[in-house]
């Protein structure tokens, strides 16, 4: 048979079957599958307020799924960041000089100004590849490799993940473990905790570069409550040992009046070097007849002495079949860690640990956003708008002059993303 | 069917995280019927309408029961047998394959059954007997003059090869019509077609067994809407003389196409017309793809 003839063949079948069942039916076939390739892309701005942190994110993710269900999976990522970090020191009535933290450099802060280093500039790369295959029916494992590099801190990592149906697949029993390495080599070398801020050139309080590594594990299981309904339960362990101080963070050291103290009254972050992490995960999934909910509670507390609380919320809001509407809302809440300080005071003695990072402050956030996308023949896009706001509560007690400044001022930034998915 | 005992008439419906499933066996093949709706009783009167339609096929079409067409041309010695419309429009749909399969298909070559054997351990038969029964294949033998069909003595018709795909789109349009808005899945051994709208899911996630081994994981495919047909399958084969015996059979040799895959599965919009092209394909042995391509369906040809 000459294959130019297969297409008229095609024609001459589907009329005749057309014969045999009298009418054809108006929606052709719509088959899919797990198979072939997919891309996924995005791009991700995240805008702190007062022109703090800017991050511009280009995600870019490929994926390719064999009949059998294997599945390999690859992604790149180039984050920006500009902007203005907080230091962690207050601020004064007076004029503050700070090195920066190359030590080659100097910069100042206004008098009742919120000290922020405005050299915060950096880029990211970060690259995942991910392995995946099912044992037989019941069983899937995978293994994956991270990689991210940035101009002063480089992590590598290796995780890998095991599944198990039971009960006619109606439970999903998950393990999990992740092993990273980083490396942390900072502008000027790695501070040593609760050492004085040097002036330029001088480098006695530091050290060249650090690391640190961190290891994971998970066990969780997936249980169909109902034919509407799914509960994900799940506990995560992660410990982190090694160099675990933010490099660029300051405590300032204040007087009776409040005021900074001394010579050098600025201060390395000093934070131990090993935290174990325990989490509690719960989420809840419900299918109504056109539109799916997801409540989510998750509860993490470490012995650093932070303990959170995070629920979140999305519905969404299927206008058809190419086209939904998801809003998003997360609440999430923390105490503070035992060794937060907001500032230190001269004559008391010096704590073993101390950071005013305000995120290890007792702090509650909000998020609310919502998502919308539409399919085409050309693929999936989406677009999702969040608003963020956080506050945060210094240590209690003022002294002095800081009674009258917000020694943690509220933070807020804006999200938008932007994606696009097709399959081929 | 294939098989001359009389199937069990049961229906068991059970429960699970998503739909209703029903089962019952017709056509010697596992039924099922999923059903998307909320009370038992409903998803067991939908599993009821499709049994009886698939019952009423396999009585109507079975070359084994007295009572059906099938049974009455096969045994007409030679007289002519004056069709009922649906089972014309059968007849018609063979004949039709026939011409388009240039003689690959044929409703005439079920006496190859009496040649070849597909159990574990079975041997091709010898070239000579399969000879043999050529004589009594051929439609251009039989007098088709609709609805009239004159069999000379000693033929035979088979309509196994599009019964089954037929009875999953007569069942569809059963449940097309008495619940329209519940979706359900209709599979008959196999070949399967969506019926209602689109699962909450957003498709049936169905899987297509390995051709290879079972114990090998199966594919999944994502379906929607429309219906999946296989043609070729994992058992019903026979290896010797180092190469492989497939069950699909041209009809023109009495041999399975030589360089025809080991399964292919088709999408297309109705039950019959996925099996029609699957079972085209293996009939075109090294062509396949090719044909396949050229029709603007999913496929999956295993090899």
């Amino acid at each position: 048979m000459q294959l130019k003839k297969f297409a008229s063949l095609g024609g001459a079948l589907a009329a005749a079957t057309c014969g045999l069942l009298g009418s054809q039916p108006s929606v052709a076939s719509a088959a899919g599958e797990e198979a072939g390739w997919q891309s996924d892309t995005s791009l991700l701005y995240y805008g702190e307020s007062d022109s703090r942190v800017t991050d511009v994110s280009l995600r870019t993710a490929l994926r390719r799924a064999w009949d059998d269900g294997s599945k390999l999976s690859g992604s790149l990522t180039l984050d920006s960041l500009t902007g203005a970090s907080p230091t962690g020191a207050v601020p004064t009535d007076s004029v503050q000089t700070f090195t920066r933290p190359s030590g080659k450099g100097q910069y100042t802060i206004g008098s009742n100004e919120q000290p922020l280093d405005d050299t915060f500039k950096d880029t990211r790369i970060a690259l995942t590849a991910n392995w995946d295959q099912p044992l037989g029916d019941a069983m899937r494992y995978g293994v994956g490799l991270t990689f991210s590099t940035e101009y002063d801190y480089r992590h590598m990592g290796a995780n890998g993940r095991f599944e198990h149906d039971f009960n006619q697949r109606n439970t999903t029993l998950q393990v999990g473990m992740a092993y990273a390495r980083d490396s942390i080599d900072p502008v000027g070398g790695a501070p040593i905790g609760l050492h004085p801020m040097k002036g330029q050139g001088d480098s006695s309080s530091k050290l060249g570069n650090d690391s640190k590594s961190v290891i994971d594990l998970l066990i969780g299981v997936t249980q169909v409550v109902s034919r509407r309904s799914l509960l994900d339960l799940s506990y995560t362990y992660s410990r982190a040992g090694g160099y675990l101080n933010d490099p660029y963070k300051l405590l300032t050291v204040v007087d009776n009046t409040g005021r900074p103290v001394g010579v050098d009254p600025y201060l390395y972050e000093s934070r131990p070097d090993a935290r174990a992490k325990h989490g509690l995960f719960s989420e809840w999934r419900y299918a109504f007849d056109e539109d799916s909910l997801a409540l989510s509670y998750r509860y993490m507390f470490d012995d650093w002495g932070i303990k959170s609380h995070t629920l979140e919320g999305r519905y969404r809001w299927n206008f058809d079949e190419r086209t939904y509407l998801e809003p998003h809302l997360r609440y999430y809440m923390q105490s503070a860690a035992d060794f937060y300080r907001t500032y230190l005071e001269s004559g008391a003695t010096l704590p073993v640990n101390a950071s005013s990072d305000y995120r290890l402050a007792d702090l509650d956030a909000w998020t609310a956003g919502i998502k919308f996308a539409h399919k085409t023949s050309l693929g999936e896009f989406s677009a999702r708008l969040e608003y963020y706001r956080q506050t945060a509560n210094p240590q209690p007690g003022g002294v002095g002059l800081l009674n009258t400044y917000d020694l943690v001022p509220p933070l807020t930034a804006i999200i938008g993303q932007i994606g696009y998915r097709l399959n081929f | 069917m294939s098989k001359p005992e009389l199937p069990s008439r049961e229906l068991t419906l059970h429960r699970s995280a998503r739909h209703w499933d029903g089962h019952f066996t017709a056509m010697a093949n596992p039924c099922e019927v999923l059903c998307q709706c909320d009370d038992a009783a409903t998803a067991r009167e939908m599993t009821r309408r499709a049994a009886e339609e698939a019952w009423r096929i396999e009585s109507k079409f079975s070359r084994y029961r007295p009572e059906g067409v099938v049974f009455a041309i096969n045994n007409a010695g030679g007289r002519s047998t004056v069709l009922d419309e649906e089972s014309a429009r059968l007849i018609a749909y063979g004949d039709e394959l026939w011409r388009l399969s240039e003689g690959r298909f044929d409703i005439t070559s079920g006496v190859l059954r009496r040649a070849w054997r597909f159990e574990p351990g079975a041997i091709p038969p010898d070239p000579a007997r399969v000879g043999e029964l050529l004589q009594s294949i051929g439609w251009s033998k039989a007098h088709w003059h609709p609805p009239n069909l004159t069999l000379p003595a000693g033929m035979e018709i088979d309509l196994g090869g599009i019964g089954k795909e037929y009875a999953v789109d007569r069942a569809v349009e059963m449940l097309n019509a008495g619940w329209p808005q519940i979706p359900a899945l209709v599979n008959f051994g196999g070949d399967l077609r969506v019926s209602g709208p689109v699962p909450r899911e957003g498709a049936w996630n169905v899987g297509i067994e390995s051709p290879v081994s079972a114990e090998q994981a199966a594919r999944a495919v994502q379906l929607s809407a429309g219906a999946l047909a296989t043609s070729g399958d994992a058992r019903r084969h026979i290896w010797a003389n180092g190469r492989r015996y497939g069950h699909i059979l041209d009809a023109r040799t009495g041999w399975p196409t030589p360089g025809a895959p080991r399964s292919v599965t088709v999408a297309a919009a109705t039950c019959s017309l996925a099996g029609t092209f699957s079972t085209l394909a293996m009939l075109l042995g090294t062509d396949a793809e090719a044909f396949l391509a050229s029709q603007n369906v999913r496929y999956w040809c295993l090899r």
